[in-house]
């Protein structure tokens, strides 16, 4: 269809203007400026091309500059081929062996980060001490050797060493070779040094400990031809008597002692109506000493005198019976002992922390009259934790000087630093013509030696052990050897030409033949539980047969040798081990350095520990530079006032003044193996010492505690056995009822997090303040930031002391200076960590809400929303909260693990580092309750009681601290709490603590 | 003006002959219009130092972090806060003169108050560089402000004592700025109307036009009567929000009620302190002793004692509460407070804040200059010890005895300390230099009625009773800026 229609775009169009058909004849109505646009003037005021090009130049730099900025470097390399049992972000756990403990190692990607006990483990029974805690830190330490050294060559490969060693062995014709190590339990590495012995007959395999136990071994030997270390079933004993053995600090076996001594005196136990008694007589406040029901003071030189005096008081005859006359407190106390002693024969023990032959041979004497022998003492099932011999070490101390040895081996021992006289050591193993040593690192003994082949940590090798008779653990690698290292039996493997030279095969064969085959168990359930148990042994009757009159006389002798001269300045010396360092191979250790010492709270430091009384009349001031001599070694050390240590006495730490470990060992404290003094074929730990001034400023200890007593405030309750069995709920105190509050309650629907903490199973002991800082990535500040007092560590332990006088206790200081007589000291432990109030103090003033409360009663911090006004801290009366003074993670002022980066891997992925100026706390591991309920929801169940375990929990030797719901009314929590023992600390000002205490009670005589 | 003389009984509140509204102006602008002397020069460089000290030990604490300074794990405040309440407390003299003074007519405030609010500014400031400093992570300083964030839900915790001290602080400081700047126009309209070249082109910004038209005059009055009415209510809450940083916690020293009205009490006492301090060295350096006179001092002195008794009746109290409460921990946090290691400190702030301000009861030594600056100073200290012992000596011992500690300052924190007082000199100094430290139109208005040549015109005129002529002229004797002896004479002019 046509259209004519014709539209029109105006009337010009239409009209056809003459103007319009002018303009209509081109293709646009009005000429396009063209020439305008393409001469200069139209360059310039129109975008020219240039400008344009200007500006998307410098566009591009721009741009180019601003993502120029370095992107973070991620160094997370993802899997390639992805190990078929590692899952990133999920733990993996490996049975392994820590001291003779089955331990559970905690691995993520690959590499450990925690230690923990392992649940089937019969010396542990899942926990696990302080030491124990920390070796993990070990694994990274950076002090460590990182090749083979030969002859000073830093780089030598083990080829080189390996040939340098046999052919130096094989040279040797007629000269005695010596292996010395420490206690040597593990029954391959028994094996691989006999199988050395007989490619070398002329050797011999000498142990030797730094503190050793060869007093009692020898003791046995003597008393009933058993020369054994007993295995002691504390838990069966009603009545304990100790002198001066410190068994749940450090003496044999304290993870074993701690639980078998709060079996008998914690709520279960006191639900029974029962509680053990223990009765302790020492020289310096230990551990053992703070948690006795009756502590008696006495001096070094007393103590053979009064194990005497109790033999008589139990009906044993000596020819010339002994009387503590100078020491009529204990004297009364012995007979008290004796008498409960009496009362409960069969379910008694009496220890001694002595190592000389005679006194053990007395204890013998006494242990025979209680019949402890079969009950309390097992004679015929030893243990093997400790087998050092003193005397061996002194014939090889002696062959040596006689030129008659060629060759010595150190394994896991280090005489240069702990052998009571170094100076001699030296010049003895000067003369052996081939020195080899294990050592991890170039330590005091090493850097003697010409060979030094570093040994793996126990992470990274195959080991057994076997801690007492018919118990065997197995110890797996958890991670590829971090430097070049090898374990020291594949060493002597290759030395001594064995055919088979991987030790983990040899292990593996060892084991089949031996434990395997006697129990029936493979390889692959071995590895699954850690250990096997081959049952104990029948006992058979132990009579005594030692010679009492014998050793009373050698008692006498080395007594009035201690004792001899007593003036102004000549003091008895008590050399002792404390928990954290203990015998000092875990020096370099700076989550141990900074373990506050139980008693003393002291960090990163030995000391002489004095009674302020004594000190007060030699004249001397608190932290004053004191001079120890003895005979021609001596240190200067500060003093610490001890009360309860006694009078005319001092002691020292061992463990300290190591030179060669490392940098957190580097200047920490002076060596106090020196004062050991060798008597009778034993090393002793006590001597006659002199002391004097110096004159020299007052050197200030790191402490985590200044102030020593409650002041008479209730934080602490406590009650007596006899007041407990009457009124259960005595001493707990007036309960606060709170009838009006400010702050709406929370509710709390799911789970309420809460804890019980059973002030009569703790000890005091340390365990959880180490695992906590493991667990939660927790800084080590060092020296002078304790003394600043800036330790960051989440959970401490609270210690109190009280003073008894006339049947009171006096807990306030002004009155305690004024006391005639202070030794009368009892003394209480408070684990205290944040206590997840329910009011909490901290979450009302924090201005940025960095601190909440969550719907199961946590109370939770926001590391990434705190500013750092402190404000959460000033206001908590718990004093829990640790601000972070110092960056650190990235402050290369810290002695911190976190600042390197390598020890940095030993950091808990799963909870994050904090940066400076923000603000910390307990956060009741929450990863682990976030990790257990997680795993909960996959299976599709509830969380069962006892899943989640928090890190301090977790390591308790003793069970004191039980974490759980109090909403599952079964559960073992919510029972705790319900018992009537507990209490709630400073519950009057109304903050809803969610920790529970349950009171200490003491077992103390009816007066 | 002659309709309502002021009575003759007053004192007079300008003194010196011959004083004309140009001479007011040229007296009071000798600072700003020449150049500075010698003592400015060394008063400066001082001022200057601490300024810098400030700067280096601030700058030495955000670098390296708190831990620079004394303070530990029990003692979480210690030097920071105390010099943060020891300045905001000297702030609160300056409101009460400008507004407090003002809603009661009491006309003497008008030649003290420029110098008394600018000193509550700089005050101000020294304790909000202490907020900030304080932190943790002062760079999150911000995360205090009730912030529109993209962090999610996250807000400010309105619970919190220290989100109501954010508001106080920045309310106060605000106001007081505003208050002391609408105060500052008319005369800084005659700095400019005087000044030449650049000068003149600065100060006519800064006098924002003023035209000294009566409609600006009218709303001027208006303004600074309502900004009084804002600022008053101020006075007393500033430090009762301060106080309550401490009076809302649980910790046995700081959770007490009695803190709100003790703290302003010890703020307006403080205030007066130090603006005495200043005053007493600024009019003698400046020749001001005709516009700060001798009445001035007296009254400030007896505002002093006032406020210093209030404040020892409340220590008194606290101790008398504390032992009638039978609360253990109450009990021992004040005895420790006397006869704890702190000791030393108490009993500075006793004798400092409640013993020695006693003084100004005898008429000679409230009228004597150099009594008067040395007692000021004494009351500074003693108020700085007032902030220590409450914040120290409380947390240093509070419930659990496993965590009393020792706090001993570090460097840092002296430094800090006295830098912040070499930032308020410093600030205080260029002040002078460059604005009037007299309100010149304020005191313009004085002198017709309130000042000794007008009294001793209307004494000469025979107006006034003989006897009401002797009693004034008997009160001139304390003034060192009248010629005592020559005036007397006067009296022979009164008819009756």
């Amino acid at each position: 269809m046509e259209s004519n229609k014709k539209y029109w775009k105006g009337l010009e169009e239409l009209q056809k203007t003459p103007d319009f058909v002018e303009k209509n004849k081109g293709e646009f109505a009005e000429p396009l400026p063209i020439e305008e646009v393409l001469n200069e003037a139209g360059l310039s005021t129109i975008t020219p091309r240039r400008d344009f090009l200007k500006a998307m130049g410098f566009g591009l730099g721009a741009v180019t500059l601003a993502a120029c900025q370095t992107a973070p470097v991620h160094k997370s390399i993802p899997y390639l081929i992805k190990p078929e049992e590692v899952v990133p972000g999920i733990p993996n756990y490996y049975t392994s062996t820590y001291n003779g403990h089955s331990v559970l190692v905690k691995t993520r990607e690959g590499r450990p980060i925690k230690i923990e006990g392992n649940p089937n483990c019969l010396l542990s029974k899942g926990r696990l001490d302080a030491n124990g805690q920390a070796s993990v830190l070990d694994l990274y330490d950076v002090s460590k050797l990182k090749n083979p050294v030969l002859n000073n060559n830093e780089r030598a490969s083990w080829a080189e060493v390996d040939q340098f060693v046999v052919t130096e062995l094989n040279k040797l014709v007629g000269k005695k070779i010596r292996i010395v190590s420490s206690t040597l339990n593990s029954p391959s590495g028994k094996a691989v040094v006999a199988d050395f012995i007989t490619k070398y007959p002329n050797t011999k395999h000498i142990q030797v400990d730094a503190v050793s136990y060869s007093g009692i071994i020898k003791a046995n030997e003597v008393s009933f031809g058993k020369a054994v270390l007993p295995h002691y079933a504390i838990d069966k004993a009603d009545v304990i008597v100790s002198f001066g053995a410190d068994f749940l600090g450090t003496w044999i076996s304290p993870v074993e002692f701690n639980r078998q001594y709060v079996s008998n005196r914690n709520g279960a136990s006191l639900a029974k109506k029962k509680m053990s008694r223990h009765i302790q007589f020492e020289t310096g406040m230990s551990l053992t000493g703070s948690n006795a029901d009756a502590r008696i003071l006495i001096k070094p030189s007393e103590q053979g005198i009064a194990l005497l005096s109790l033999y008589s008081a139990l009906g044993g005859t000596v020819s010339a019976p002994q009387k503590l006359t100078n020491n009529p407190k204990a004297a009364a106390a012995i007979s008290i002992a004796a008498k409960e002693l009496a009362g409960a024969k069969g379910r008694a023990l009496v220890v001694c922390g002595s190592n000389d032959t005679s006194t053990q041979v007395v204890v013998n004497a006494i242990n025979s009259l209680l019949g402890s022998y079969g009950t309390t003492i097992d004679l015929d099932n030893p243990s093997f934790q400790h087998a050092g011999s003193d005397a061996d070490f002194v014939d090889f101390m002696n062959e040596a000087k006689r030129g008659e040895v060629g060759a010595v081996i150190f394994l896991n021992s280090n005489p240069g630093y702990d052998y009571v006289n170094p100076k001699e050591f030296t010049e003895a193993i000067n003369k052996i013509p081939l020195k080899i040593s294990f050592a991890d690192r170039k330590d005091e003994t090493a850097s003697l030696c010409q060979v030094i082949a570093p040994n793996h940590h126990y992470l990274e090798s195959w080991n057994d052990s076997n801690p007492f008779e018919g118990y065997y653990t197995i110890g797996q690698p958890t991670i590829n050897p971090i430097y070049n290292t090898r374990s020291a039996e594949q060493g002597l493997l290759i030395w001594a030409g064995n055919p088979v030279k991987d030790y983990y095969q040899y292990i593996q064969n060892n084991w089949a033949k031996t434990v395997l085959a006697a129990s029936g168990k493979t390889w692959k359930e071995l590895l699954q539980t850690g250990s096997v148990y081959l049952g104990a042994k029948p006992s058979a009757t132990s009579a005594f047969a030692g010679d009492v009159n014998a050793a009373s006389q050698a008692i006498l002798t080395n007594s009035s040798n201690l004792a001899k001269g007593a003036s102004k300045d000549t003091v008895e010396l008590q050399v002792y081990q404390n928990v954290s360092i203990g015998d000092g191979k875990a020096a370099n250790n700076p989550w141990l350095q900074e373990l506050p010492d139980p008693v003393s709270k002291v960090t990163w430091d030995n000391y002489i520990a004095i009674s302020p009384k004594y000190a007060e009349k030699l004249g001397y001031a608190e932290y004053d530079l004191v001079k120890v001599t003895k005979d021609d070694y001596s240190v200067i050390l500060p003093l610490l006032f001890q009360p309860g240590q006694a009078q005319g006495t001092i002691s020292i730490a061992v463990g300290y003044g190591r030179t060669h470990a490392g940098k957190a060992a580097k200047e920490v404290g002076k060596n106090a193996y020196p004062f050991l003094s060798f008597i009778n074929g034993t090393l002793q730990t006590t001597s006659r010492v002199t002391l004097s001034s110096t004159g020299e400023l007052p050197y200030e200890l790191a402490r985590t505690q200044t102030h020593h007593t409650i002041e008479g405030r209730n934080i602490i309750r406590e009650t007596t056995l006899k007041q407990y069995l009457q009124d259960p709920t005595s001493g707990t105190g007036k309960h606060f009822q709170n009838k009006v509050g400010l702050w709406k309650e929370y509710e709390h629907p799911g789970h309420k997090w809460v804890m019980a903490i059973d002030l009569n199973a703790c000890t005091g002991c340390g365990a959880c303040v180490v695992a906590c800082n493991v667990e939660n990535n927790i800084p080590v500040v060092g020296r002078d930031e304790v003394r600043r007092r800036r330790e960051m560590h989440w959970i401490r332990v609270d210690r109190y002391y009280s003073f008894e006088e006339k049947g009171n206790s006096v807990t306030e200081e002004n009155e305690i200076n004024h006391m005639e007589d202070a030794d009368n000291v009892s003394v209480v432990y408070q684990p205290m960590l944040c206590q997840h109030c329910d009011h909490a103090p901290c979450e009302t003033v924090c201005p940025v809400l960095a601190t909440v409360h969550s719907s199961e009663g946590l109370s939770h911090m926001a590391y990434n929303r705190c500013i750092g006004t402190r404000y959460c801290a000033n206001n908590c009366p718990y004093k829990v909260r640790r601000f972070n003074w110092f960056n650190y993670w990235n402050d290369s002022r810290f002695e911190n693990y976190m600042n390197n980066e390598f020890t940095q891997l030993v950091l808990n992925p799963d909870v994050t580092t904090r940066s400076r100026g923000v603000m910390e706390k307990c956060s009741m591991c929450i990863q682990r309750i976030q990790a257990g309920k997680l795993t909960a929801k996959l299976d599709k169940r509830k969380v069962v009681d006892g899943e989640i375990q928090v890190a301090c929990q977790q390591t308790c030797p003793t069970n004191a601290i039980i974490f759980g719901d109090l909403n599952d009314p079964t559960s073992q929590v919510a029972k705790a709490l319900s018992s009537e023992r507990t209490y709630y600390v400073l519950e009057e000002i109304n903050t809803q603590p969610g920790i529970g205490y349950q009171t200490k009670v003491r077992n103390t005589a009816e007066a | 003006m002659s309709s309502h003389n002021e009575s003759i009984l007053r004192e007079p509140l300008i003194t010196g002959e011959n004083i004309t509204y140009a001479k007011v102006t040229n007296d009071i602008l000798v600072p700003v219009e020449n150049k500075p002397n010698k003592a400015w020069w060394i008063g400066f460089t001082v001022a200057a130092l601490g300024a810098l000290l400030w700067l280096v030990s601030v700058s030495y604490t955000f670098w390296f972090g708190i831990g620079t300074w004394g303070l530990n794990k029990t003692v979480g405040w210690a030097w920071d806060i105390t010099g943060f309440v020891w300045w905001v407390g000297i702030g609160h003299a300056g409101t009460l003169i400008s507004a407090v003074l003002l809603l009661f007519r009491q006309n003497w405030r008008n030649s003290i108050n420029r110098s008394a609010e600018a000193m509550t500014i700089f005050a101000v400031i020294c304790a909000a560089t202490y907020i900030v400093a304080h932190m943790g992570r002062p760079w999150m300083a911000y995360w205090a402000l009730p912030l529109p964030n993209q962090f999610g839900s996250l807000w400010v915790n309105f619970n919190s004592p220290l989100v109501w001290d954010v508001f106080a602080i920045s309310t106060y400081f605000s106001v007081s700025l505003l208050f002391w700047y609408t105060g500052l126009i008319p005369d800084i309209a005659t700095i400019r109307d005087r000044a030449k070249g650049l000068k003149r082109r600065i100060y006519s910004v800064l006098s924002f036009g003023w035209n000294g038209n009566v409609k600006s005059w009218q709303r001027f009055e208006a303004v600074s009567l309502i900004l009084a009415g804002v600022s008053t209510p101020l006075v007393l809450s500033v430090h009762t929000i301060v106080s309550m940083d401490f009076a809302t916690s649980v910790i046995p020293g700081w959770h007490t009620t009695i803190f709100p009205p003790y703290f302003v009490a010890g703020a307006i006492f403080s205030g007066f302190a130090m603006v005495q301090t200043l005053l007493l060295i600024a009019r003698k350096v400046l020749g001001y002793e005709n516009y700060i006179t001798m009445f001035h001092i007296e009254s400030m002195n007896k505002i002093i004692i006032l406020t210093g008794s209030i404040v020892g009746v409340a220590y008194l109290t606290e101790l008398f509460i504390a032992w009638y409460s039978g609360a253990e921990y109450e009990q021992y946090a004040f005895l420790n407070r006397v006869s704890g290691p702190y000791w030393w400190a108490y009993w500075s702030m006793m004798t400092c804040n409640v013993i020695s301000p006693q003084l100004f009861w005898f008429k000679k030594i409230r009228t004597s200059i150099a009594a008067s600056w040395i007692l000021s100073i004494v009351v500074n200290i003693g108020m700085w010890f007032e902030r220590f012992v409450i914040i120290v000596t409380s947390l240093h011992r509070d419930y659990l005895p496993s965590s009393w500690v020792m706090f001993y300052p570090s460097w840092v924190d002296v430094a800090v300390f006295i830098g912040s007082i070499g930032v308020f000199f410093t600030l205080f100094l260029l002040f002078l230099r460059v604005l009037p430290a007299i309100a010149m139109a304020e005191v313009k208005l004085l002198l017709k009625s309130s000042s000794d040549q007008a009294k001793q015109k209307l004494i000469r005129e025979g107006l006034v009773k003989r006897v009401d002529a002797e009693y004034y002229l008997g009160s001139l004797e304390k003034y060192d800026s009248v010629e005592y002896e020559k005036s007397v004479p006067q009296a022979e002019y009164v008819k009756h």
